[in-house]
């Protein structure tokens, strides 16, 4: 199983940041590519509204 | 006194932003109060606490931002939410519902190559978006705190059952293939690997690597509460076995404050296993405990930098103790009578503690708001007694502000409180350098050293300012021109935390003599 991070070890980085946008911002400026997801709280931050959707598997 | 709370729905901005735009608004003359965050629960407790508990605040959600400012007058409080609006407007930082990426699946989809995820949103939302980041099969650096240990722990199993890796919650700093994350400074690669429990102590290791010509393989930032029992220390588990196997790492380095006790036990079974040379700096720890794994041990982050070094073949120079009691000697002749204690006033968490070890022979127990004992706790963190090293980044400061690191204004007002106090002797201060923190950290409290020397002089004493500036010449900021600035200023500037630390005690102990 620690193969995978092995990998990760030697392999470019593609990096997913959900977040302050300045996070990614910092690493892109080193060279590696990064993907900004813009988060908010889904169903207005609603708790067992979260929850439903993620049984559903739609997020 | 006036005040006005608006609430605008369905507008959701990150809390770096708005935590920005409270310091803002703050430093405005005619403004008493002011606060700028989502509408979550926790922000709306803050909201009560400051006296701005409405009806519309009650109602609020977490997807509604607040901002609610008092002022002495109404054109004020107008003129600063009108401000408020306009900076937000100005960084384009409002999250619109038409976006490319609005989840990690949606993120994945689009790039099959992604590897990584950096998770900093809301502590109480961060489990969620972990799980779905592991679930992509992507590796995880959470820089979110405030997870319940539970679910730092499932989190962490279920990065084991994927042979993930999974940094944090509540990692500040890590280093992986040569790029720094989170608040980490950028050093070069090399064969040194670190695992550390303390983002600042991952931190001063691998500038201190760095600068002496070395470098890092990898930086792996565990997360401050992974060598807790109910966590079991997971993260260091794998960061072992990770950098066992890594080719490039040729000796291996952790870190962290005491873990607790079968967290230890589990570490210390597994390094007694490893094949490769392993320094252990555990502060706290007894130096037996750590020997019997067979590792080295380390007392300071310093030590653990310097032997990591040795085994590399470089060999950092000690200062030379002659020279820095000769130091310490001619600045406490200059100070008067009055002057008797050092004041700490620091970013770095784990900073606070290596100074504090590094005092006490000379000067004794020292109170703070982070203290070795805890019957040396301060009552207040801005009220200091005796010899006192404050942790600025201590959540006390953090509730509704950024990290000292990026936000330097609570410790730029404690340098001059510390200096209307006749009693104060020497200021001990740490910087931070990196790509994602404050960008001029020393310009930005440079006149406040200034003015706290000059506020001592002109009461007849003499300031000693020393301070140590953790970052290096490839960060933005450039660790020479920080130094440089504080040279210019009259601050003593030391090589590393430690030897500032030990410095400071020395004068100290060199002024109790004479009186």
């Amino acid at each position: 199983m620690q193969n995978k991070i092995d990998e990760l070890f030697k392999s470019e980085l593609v990096v997913v940041n959900i977040g302050p946008k300045m996070f990614g911002d910092a690493v892109r400026k080193q060279g590696a590519e990064v993907i900004q997801v813009d988060w908010k709280p889904l169903a207005g931050g609603d708790k067992e509204m979260i929850a439903i959707l993620e049984a559903l598997g739609g997020i | 006194m006036e005040s006005v709370i608006k609430v605008y729905p369905n507008q959701y901005y990150d809390s770096v932003q708005l935590m920005f735009i409270t310091s803002a608004l703050k430093k405005k003359q005619g403004i008493t109060t002011v606060l700028v965050a989502m509408g979550t629960q926790a922000n709306k407790e803050i909201f009560i606490d400051i006296g701005m508990n409405s009806k519309s605040v009650g109602e609020a959600g977490p997807n509604d931002m607040i901002i609610g400012v008092s002022a002495l007058d109404q054109a004020t409080c107008d003129q600063a939410i009108e401000e408020a609006q306009a900076l937000l407007k100005a960084e384009g930082a409002a999250v619109e519902d038409k976006t490319s990426y609005s989840s990690v699946k949606s993120a994945v989809q689009a790039n099959n190559k992604a590897n990584l995820c950096i998770i900093s949103v809301p502590g109480e939302y961060a489990k969620a978006e972990a799980i779905k980041a592991l679930n992509s099969g992507l590796h995880t650096l959470i820089f979110s705190d405030n997870v319940p240990l539970e679910d730092e722990r499932e989190i962490k199993l279920l990065a084991q059952e994927k042979g993930l890796l999974c940094m944090g919650p509540d990692c500040g700093v890590a280093n992986i293939n040569g790029k720094s994350f989170l608040v980490g400074s950028i050093v070069r690669k090399g064969p040194i690997g670190i695992c550390a429990a303390s983002g600042v102590g991952l931190q001063e290791v691998s500038v201190l690597v760095h600068e002496a010509g070395s470098g890092i393989s990898q930086g792996i930032g565990t997360g401050g509460k992974d060598l807790k029992d109910k966590v079991g220390g997971l993260t260091m588990l794998s960061g072992i076995d990770a950098l066992e196997k890594d080719e490039e790492t040729k000796v291996i380095v952790l870190i962290s404050r005491k873990p607790e006790s079968k967290s230890l036990e589990s570490v210390l079974d597994r390094v007694a296993k490893c094949v490769k040379p392993v320094i252990i700096c555990f502060m706290g720890c007894e130096k037996e405990e750590i020997l019997k794994s067979g590792a080295v041990y380390a007392h300071n982050l310093e030590a653990a930098a310097r032997k990591a070094l040795s085994l590399a073949g470089i060999v950092l120079e000690e200062a030379d103790p002659e020279k820095v009691q000769e130091l310490a000697d001619a600045h406490a002749t200059a100070m008067s009578k009055e002057q008797k204690y050092v004041r700490g006033l620091f970013c770095g968490g784990t900073f606070v503690e290596e100074a504090m070890v590094a005092m006490r022979e000379d000067i004794g127990d020292i109170y703070s708001n982070a203290p070795l004992s805890e019957e040396f706790k301060l009552g207040k963190a801005t009220v200091s007694y005796k010899n006192s090293v404050v942790d600025y980044g201590d959540e006390e400061f953090t509730m509704s502000r950024p990290h000292p690191v990026i936000d330097t204004e609570p410790r730029a007002m404690g340098i001059i409180r510390e200096a209307n106090d006749p009693e104060t002797a020497v200021m001990l201060l740490d910087f931070v350098l990196g790509p994602a923190v404050n960008s001029d950290p020393v310009g930005s409290v440079i006149n406040n050293i200034k003015e706290a020397m000059k506020i001592v002089s002109d009461r007849g004493g003499k300031l000693a300012v020393v301070a140590s500036v953790c970052g290096t010449e490839a960060d933005p900021q450039k660790r020479s021109l920080q130094q440089e600035m504080l040279r210019e200023a009259g601050v003593i500037v030391c090589h590393d935390n430690y030897q500032a630390a030990l410095l400071a005690g020395k004068m100290i102990k060199s002024k109790m003599r004479r009186a």
